[in-house]
């Protein structure tokens, strides 16, 4: 039975509780107290398996605690608690329980010992997390979240497909490291894969993150992605197509990071970069590499989240983040602009920054592995982070060509939520052995050497004096109101053209689920409408004649196939 | 201690004269409910039958949850003359879910009834309880003939209750009507396959009849039997696409009405079928004759996506749940048609799953009914805002008609792609999923009609009275309940479809082993004459 | 930098230091200190000994010229292909949040102006 409580339900009845608390500081002192709560439930969690139970038959596991488990677990809670006090003016009951569920069902599915735990979980996430999404009450989040929506469910029906195949072949549903091969195997591997954002697979990601509410990003940015990359850990460490899906996932969000005109998707894409890196930890699958891959993500966390909370201000005070239509606010707002810059440093990975102590441990990890054109591919994204990252973000934020615009400085909560987050990535900058001492494996990694330190800096400042002059010759792209055309375009409007020159135009409710999927699914309903709608034949009354006629009809067949076999 | 000896010997009486009481019970109160005639009176007996019915049905189950059968010889004239009555897992089970909806709908029925129907509700009641009785008796009995007697017990009744809609909407006439016609049909198409196996046989008990097929398999009389029952039972069973008249007849019905048929009449007439496939004719016949194969997959299939494509373009709920009824019978023929462990299993577990999700639903829908006066989309917008408690049970219901695990639909659908496995039909697994996405869209529109719309200004509807939220909650609880600890449904179900495998209805293994009772069954004791037959599993 | 002329007064503490940055030698200074950073730490290549793993670390200044010229080379592929994926931003709408405003209900716009 159950000894140790998982996590979740913490979260759950977190969120239950919710909506009978009295609008106001209370509920926000909540969301704030069930993170707090559960990071110590997670801490004081002996190892092992607990939570066992049997249902239908199948071997259940709902906590199943050790190292890398807790590492993301302590993450999730401690990003739970950076939102919700970042998000302390929220008076939107339905964000605050979405939220506490979201983070919840990745700290539930973390834990998961077994598949089915997992997929529940899986669902989880996706279906709490689109109301953050939906929350911005526009017609385009509603489009937005419906696409995500479908998006992450698939991935979830392709799991429970996946499990299904697995159980069949092996007899068992634990969660453990997996070889690619079977159907079943690939399946997970897909489904993990599409919400970890593999190239190709991960315009949802782009699509869906910058048309969350301000607060609602931060939150997303933080546990769907992050959970796929602790389950590829989990399940397929050492793959070697990993890596290379992860160098190509390091390498080319650059370009669209670059000419991206909304600094929030920007982040989306260097969010994706990011996840290449850990991918690649993975996919290499040393002990070194899979403390790099947890240890990223616990950084990564960390600072995207300060940047995702920075560019929110932005937004709460002036109603945009878009580049184009900002620069100049410095001045107004400086405190945000400094823990911006102290984001973009730790993303860059400036020596004595967060990103610096987990990034190395990949980047060492590929080299001690002579896997040298993964590694150059790496190192090259290293240099275009800072680009596209650590200098686009804050100058075109904060500097540039100055817009105008005067917003007062961030609300106080939002500036403590940032300065927290701030201090925590210097704090693992500088002190690298407490995020070491957390990992999966023993860390045996001296990151400050004067080779290293040495070598990081000349990387990043001739990056940016490659940044300086390019500006200078006025080659660098000025952002421009405009939206850049992906592989999803082949969803959002290829396929409807398509669809509309053939003159199979929808109705317009289904126009809002748009897609190439969508749009022909909404033309085979229109099809099915028109034959088993209300008006349709299949849905009509039929004359007792008819139906007696059927009757006759097949025990004719009956009668032919019986006296034929 | 005479006296307790005495109790002890009533008790046992008791005990053996269960199969008996099962039926006798809610047949005598159909008549006792017309001679006391008051409306109040009526409902109390028609609920306190119904609850008797339930406790008894509960002992039996239990007693052949394990595997064997009770056998009790009506009036102690001994099979084949006279009349017997079975009871093994199978239809233990099917007995279990019938009197469970019944007494659970009783107190549903008392006001939903009072606000849908004016004259006649002693009548009513009188009608409800024949049903029943007709629909336990079908699948009690063990005798070919008495199916169809008691098959007829209940569509008569099941034509009146119908028509009883008629005060809300007109079109309840023609549809009882409708109904009659073709169900006049089936029965009929279901005497005449038994009038041939008669022919070849010279027998109407269901064991015997097992016996003397074997052998002569390839007759043409018991093949022609075969044809005309199974289409006489698919109609009763609303297969595809013989499916034509439930539509109308759930949608025009009373709310309650509908709540007790669509949990029970058409799984009545799918565990008849059963039975008649696998005990009486074996499953090696049913899968020599590939009736199973060229007929129930593709039938199934095109009811799970049929059946299911009309229900997401309904804008009528009560209507819609009904096409999705027919959606749901193709999961439970889809079942049958993979003649394995699993597959089979799977039909009587989603019988029963499917019984209290639908049971849930509809009277959900009739909550609505009761406060909004209709339940077309258009009326009940944001209704689950209004009525919280009802919301909340549709939603269950409704998560259990799509399958999400933790819910009572889960488990028979996970059983029955587990069936498709095993029988490397990976697509039919494929399919099964597929369908249910569409349960995902129909449901999901009740969900936004409900929730996302807003409620009308005007609309003061609340949460129906007591009596009727009670039974909804019980249910909806039951669709978790059954979806999480699944010991009774899917034991029952496991131990059921082995012996529905093994064919022969028990003839060749021995039936319950009595001596495990507490006591020693007096024999020839009781006026009905009872004689549990002894042996050992 | 600035088109408009701001008011000390109205501008908190730290942007008060940084009006510095209004003048336009003052950014050139951060930029010529870039420069000189990059030049010693070109050089400081040559005064430690370097501990490698693939050989071509070991090249003197590979870091810096790698970092350098990736981050060229990868700009100017952006800038060609932006050619080819830039849209107008109506371009996915109604059904995207690009086209549309940010809710007012999700924002606490204050500005120093009002």
């Amino acid at each position: 039975m159950i000894d140790v409580l998982p996590p979740f339900t913490l979260y759950l009845l977190g969120a239950l509780l919710l909506p009978f608390l009295p609008k106001g500081h209370v509920r926000g002192l909540l969301t704030i107290v069930v993170p707090v709560v559960g990071a110590w439930w997670i801490w004081s969690a002996p190892e092992g398996l607990h939570g066992q139970m049997t249902w239908m038959g199948l071997e259940m596991v709902w906590m199943r605690v050790d190292k890398l488990a807790v590492v993301f677990g302590l993450v999730f809670s401690l990003a739970a608690f950076l939102a919700a006090l970042y998000a302390w003016h929220l008076r939107d009951t339905v964000q605050q329980v979405a939220t506490l569920l979201y983070a919840g069902s990745a700290i539930g599915a973390v834990f998961a010992g077994d598949l089915v735990t997992l997929f529940l979980f899986w669902e989880g996430t996706a279906i709490a997390s689109v109301f953050l999404i939906w929350a911005r009450r526009t017609e385009g989040a509603y489009a937005t979240g419906m696409r995500y929506l479908v998006i992450q469910i698939s991935s979830g029906v392709i799991l429970l497909g996946g499990l299904v195949l697995q159980y069949h072949d092996t007899g068992s549903i634990a969660f453990e490291a997996m070889t690619l091969g079977s159907l079943g195997t690939w399946a997970i591997f897909l489904s993990f894969g599409i919400k970890c954002a593999f190239p190709l697979l991960h315009d949802w990601l782009q699509d869906a993150y910058p048309a969350a509410t301000v607060t609602g990003t931060v939150v997303l940015s933080a546990f769907t992605t992050k959970l796929a990359v602790y389950a590829l850990a989990r399940g397929f460490p050492g793959t070697e197509i990993l890596i290379y899906i992860g160098a190509v996932m390091a390498l080319f969000p650059f370009v669209y990071a670059l000419i991206e005109n909304d600094l929030r998707r920007v982040m989306v894409y260097s969010l994706n970069i990011q996840l290449g890196y850990m991918v690649v930890g993975v996919g290499i699958g040393t002990e070194l590499a899979l403390n790099g891959a947890a240890a990223h993500a616990f950084t990564g966390i960390l600072y995207k989240a300060l940047l995702f909370m920075g560019l929110g201000a932005v937004l709460f005070r002036t109603g945009t983040a878009k580049a184009s239509e900002l620069g100049g606010l410095y001045k107004t707002m400086p405190v945000t602009m400094v823990l911006c810059v102290i984001g973009a440093a730790s993303i860059s990975a400036f020596p004595l920054f967060s990103g610096f102590i987990s990034k190395s441990l990949i980047l060492s990890a590929a080299a001690h592995e002579h896997h040298n054109i993964v590694w150059a591919m790496l190192l090259a994204a290293s240099a275009g982070a800072l680009i596209h990252t650590g200098i686009k973000i804050p100058y075109f934020a904060f500097f540039g060509a100055d817009s105008g615009k005067r917003p007062k400085e961030a609300p106080a909560h939002m500036l403590l939520a940032m300065g927290l987050t701030a201090a925590l990535c210097i704090g693992l900058g500088v002190f690298p052995s407490v995020l070491y001492d957390m990992l999966p494996y023993e860390v045996d990694y001296d990151v400050y050497t004067t080779t290293h330190v040495i070598t990081q800096l000349q990387l990043l400042l001739f990056s940016a004096l490659g940044f300086a002059l390019l500006m200078k010759a006025g080659i660098f792209p000025m952002p421009q109101r405009s939206v850049t055309l992906s592989s999803d375009w082949t969803y959002r409007k290829a396929g409807p053209a398509v669809v509309w020159y053939v003159g199979l135009a929808v109705r317009a409710s289904w126009r809002g689920t748009s897609g190439l999927i969508a749009k022909l699914y909404a033309d085979f309903i229109k099809a099915m409408h028109a034959s088993a709608g209300p008006d349709g034949a299949r849905a009509a009354n039929w004359p007792t004649g008819a139906m007696v006629m059927n009757i006759a009809i097949l025990l004719g067949i009956v009668l032919v196939v019986i006296f034929v076999s | 201690m005479a006296g307790d000896v005495e109790i002890r010997e009533v008790a046992m009486t008791l005990h053996a004269q269960l199969p008996a009481l099962q039926i006798v019970v809610p047949f005598m109160t159909a008549p006792l409910i017309v001679f006391f005639g008051k409306r109040e009176t009526a409902w109390w007996l028609a609920f306190l039958s119904c609850s008797v019915s339930l406790v008894i049905s509960y002992l039996l189950l239990m007693q052949v949850i394990g595997g064997g059968f009770i056998s009790y010889q009506m009036g102690g004239w001994a099979p084949p003359l006279g009349i017997e009555y079975r009871i093994d897992a199978a239809n233990g089970l099917i007995l279990f879910l019938i009197s469970l909806v019944a007494t659970i709908t009783m107190p549903f029925a008392y006001r939903s009834i009072q606000a849908e129907i004016t004259r006649s509700h002693t009548l009513f009641y009188a009608c409800l309880m024949l049903c029943f009785t007709g629909l336990m008796g079908m699948v009690i009995t063990g005798d070919a003939f008495n199916v169809f007697v008691f098959l007829e017990v209940s569509s008569l009744s099941t034509y009146v209750l119908v028509a009883m809609g008629a005060e809300r909407d007109k079109r309840a006439l023609t549809a009882a009507f409708d109904y009659l016609i073709l169900g006049t049909i089936g029965a009929t198409f279901f005497v005449i396959g038994i009038g041939f196996l008669y022919m070849a046989t010279g027998t109407l008990n269901m064991a015997d009849l097992a016996d003397r097929i074997q052998g002569q398999e390839s007759s043409r009389t018991v093949r022609a039997g075969f044809a005309f029952i199974v289409v006489g039972l698919g109609l009763k069973a609303a297969m595809v696409p013989l499916h034509l008249w439930l539509p109308r007849a759930y949608t025009y019905a009373p709310s309650a009405v509908t709540v007790f048929l669509a949990a029970t009449a058409t799984k009545a007439s799918i565990y008849v079928m059963l039975r008649f496939m696998f005990s009486v004719y074996q499953p090696e016949f049913v899968f020599h004759t590939n009736v199973l194969q060229i007929l129930f997959i593709p039938l199934a299939l095109l009811a799970m996506f049929g059946g299911s494509f009309v229900a997401v373009f309904q804008t009528d709920m009560k209507r819609m749940l009904a096409y999705s009824s027919i959606g749901q019978i193709g999961y439970m023929l889809l079942g049958i048609a993979m003649l394995n462990q699993s597959g089979v299993s799977a039909t009587m577990v989603h019988m029963f799953n499917h019984g209290i999700t639908k049971a849930v639903l509809f009277m959900g829908v009739g909550a609505f009914v009761l406060r909004a006066g209709s339940s077309f989309y258009d009326n009940i917008g944001g209704l689950g805002r209004k009525m919280p408690v009802t919301g909340a049970v549709i939603v269950i219901g409704g998560l259990s008609l799509i399958g999400i695990p933790g819910t009572a639909g889960f488990v028979s659908k996970w059983l029955l792609v587990q069936a498709a496995f095993e029988n490397d039909m990976w697509p039919i697994a494929l399919l099964i999923v597929l369908s249910s996405l569409l349960a995902v869209i129909y449901v999901w529109r009740v969900f936004e009609v409900i929730y996302l719309q807003a409620p009308n200004e005007w609309s003061e509807a609340s949460d129906p009275p007591m009596t009727m939220l009670v039974p909804m909650i019980i249910l909806a609880v039951a669709c978790v309940y059954f979806g999480i600890f699944t010991d009774l449904s899917l034991g029952a179900a496991g131990t059921a479809a082995e012996a529905l495998l093994n064919g022969s209805f028990g003839m060749a293994e021995p039936s319950l082993d009595t001596s495990a009772l507490p006591l020693d069954v007096p024999h020839g004791a009781g006026d009905a004459g009872a004689d549990a037959t002894g042996g050992d599993h | 930098m600035a088109q408009f002329k701001d008011d000390p007064e109205k501008l908190p503490w730290l942007g008060r230091k940084l009006m510095l940055f209004d003048d336009k030698k003052n950014v050139d200074r951060l930029v010529y200190g870039l420069y000189a950073l990059c030049a010693l730490l070109f050089l400081a290549d040559f005064f430690y000994k370097k501990k490698y793993y693939i050989s071509a670390e070991n090249f003197p200044g590979f870091y810096a010229l790698y970092g350098f010229f990736a981050c060229v080379v990868l700009v100017l592929c952006a800038k060609v292909l932006r050619r080819f994926l830039m849209r107008d931003e109506g371009f996915y709408a109604p059904q995207d949040t690009e086209s549309e405003d940010h809710p007012d209900h999700d924002l606490g716009k204050e500005s120093h102006y009002d």
